[in-house]
């Protein structure tokens, strides 16, 4: 590759410099980061078989391209080997895609974060993790392509803390949220067939997501019995009118809902069904504006508009009767989850 | 050793606005509310102190689809054709 990378350099001393310079331009998100030098940076390109100029995303609201050349560099501070980048690559597709509508949760006060399902071949070959400690620290994929994520919308978008992410509380998942569907061990359909996906490609979900809620159920062996566990402890809190949640189904959870014969369309369904308040109480909560009437108290409001705006995964440790709902930003009109391809340009 | 910049500025925009008037006296108002709660009741008084006490001749209110994208075509094409002036902003 000869195309000339266009970015603006700086001199260090060391790496230890480097790593300073970083902290004082304001790239970092708190955390060190590797220093983006132009070999690394080309090693990036090459994982994902892209020329510095090609544009990945273009963000209406703000008026910028997002080229290969500057995810690449974020990819490289953020800790990603070269083959992640085409993961990178499809998650910023995602994001960019008008029905993510960057600009409302990127900005918001609801301080979202960018939830990132990967799915397909590549998830195991990249070794995501799928399993134990899921959201938590100690894979290098997880951590490194959902931070090079939230690099890109920083360094590149702007949505700086403070000024154009003005988040109120925001979450820990805003530094890196990305987990895998366990298709190895899932009785399922993966979500990125059920998306239209084939098997074989890999592919990216992303969604504009609050923090995942743990949900603890011990004593039942059935699916219906855990998804009533599930179902009350999303159903309260819930708002009015949220454009998707994600479930999340452990391992002993997923074995026993799966024993029962019982398909991700079935559970979708019935979380659906089971997730529905009445008007009454939004209005009693401060959720929905104004004075109960009596036809408020059987009134149904459902917390997403279908069932198939509910996205169930299988993934988390094999151990623990745990599962987990993750709530979406917004409403229906301003994010919705995007699915995208993860695409092998290299030839 | 070098290292490589990973911000961008924003692609440029020339922006020409449109210049103030000098008084509202007989102006026509467009209200765009940008559906959070309230902002339309906001509106609608910011509306009625502008005829009262500054003399516009009348308001108009739309609605945005959602507060986070920008107010549509219909929005600014009726704006554009049918009122003098136009308040909006983000109510939160």
């Amino acid at each position: 590759m000869t195309t000339e990378l266009k970015s603006k350099r700086y001199a260090a001393a060391d790496v230890a410099h480097a790593i300073e310079v970083a902290f004082e331009k304001g790239w970092t998100d708190g955390l060190p980061v590797v220093p983006p030098t132009e070999g690394a940076v080309r090693a990036m390109l090459d994982g994902a078989g892209l020329e510095p100029e090609q544009q990945i995303a273009f963000i209406t609201n703000r008026q910028v391209a997002v080229t290969a050349e500057k995810v690449a560099i974020n990819a490289v501070m953020a800790g990603c080997k070269p083959e992640y980048m085409p993961v990178v690559v499809a998650a910023v597709e995602g994001i960019g895609d008008p029905r993510w509508g960057y600009h409302g949760p990127a900005t918001s006060t609801g301080g979202a974060g960018v939830l990132m399902i990967v799915n397909g071949p590549l998830a195991r070959a990249l070794d995501f993790n799928s399993g134990d400690n899921l959201f938590g620290p100690g894979w290098r994929a997880n951590a490194t392509v959902g931070r090079a994520v939230r690099l890109v919308m920083r360094n590149v978008v702007g949505t700086l803390p403070g000024k154009l992410d003005r988040g109120t509380l925001g979450h820990s998942g805003k530094y890196s949220y990305v987990i895998a569907e366990n298709e190895a061990e899932s009785p399922w359909i993966p979500l990125h067939v059920e998306r239209g996906c084939r098997p074989e490609q890999s592919a990216v979900t992303v969604m504009a997501a609050m923090a995942p809620h743990q949900v603890y159920n011990q004593l039942s062996s059935t699916a219906a019995g855990l998804l009533t566990t599930l179902c009350d402890a999303m159903r309260y809190p819930g708002m009015a009118g949220q454009p998707n949640y994600c479930v999340v189904l452990a391992g002993e959870h997923m074995r026993t809902i799966a024993a029962d014969g019982w398909s991700k369309a079935d559970i979708r369904q019935y979380v659906f069904e089971h997730t529905k308040n009445t008007v009454a109480h939004f209005k009693r909560t401060g959720r929905i504006p104004g004075a109960v009437k009596p036809e408020d108290e059987s009134t149904p409001r459902p917390l997403v508009t279908a069932p198939d705006d509910v996205l169930v995964v299988a993934a988390g440790g094999r151990a623990g009767t745990f599962s987990c709902y993750i709530p979406g930003w917004g409403s229906r009109t301003s994010s919705q989850a995007v699915t995208v391809v993860i695409k092998d340009r290299r030839s | 050793m070098e290292i490589l910049d990973p911000t961008v500025e924003p692609r440029q925009q020339p922006l020409t606005f449109v210049p103030r008037p000098d008084s509202l006296k007989g102006k026509r108002i467009g209200l765009v509310e940008n559906t959070k709660f309230n902002s339309d009741k906001l509106l609608f008084k910011i509306g009625e102190i502008l005829k009262d006490e500054y003399g516009a001749a009348e308001t108009r209110m739309w609605r945005k689809h959602n507060s986070s994208v920008p107010a549509h075509d219909e929005i600014i094409d009726e704006a554009k054709r049918g009122v003098d002036v136009v308040v909006a902003g983000v109510g939160d």
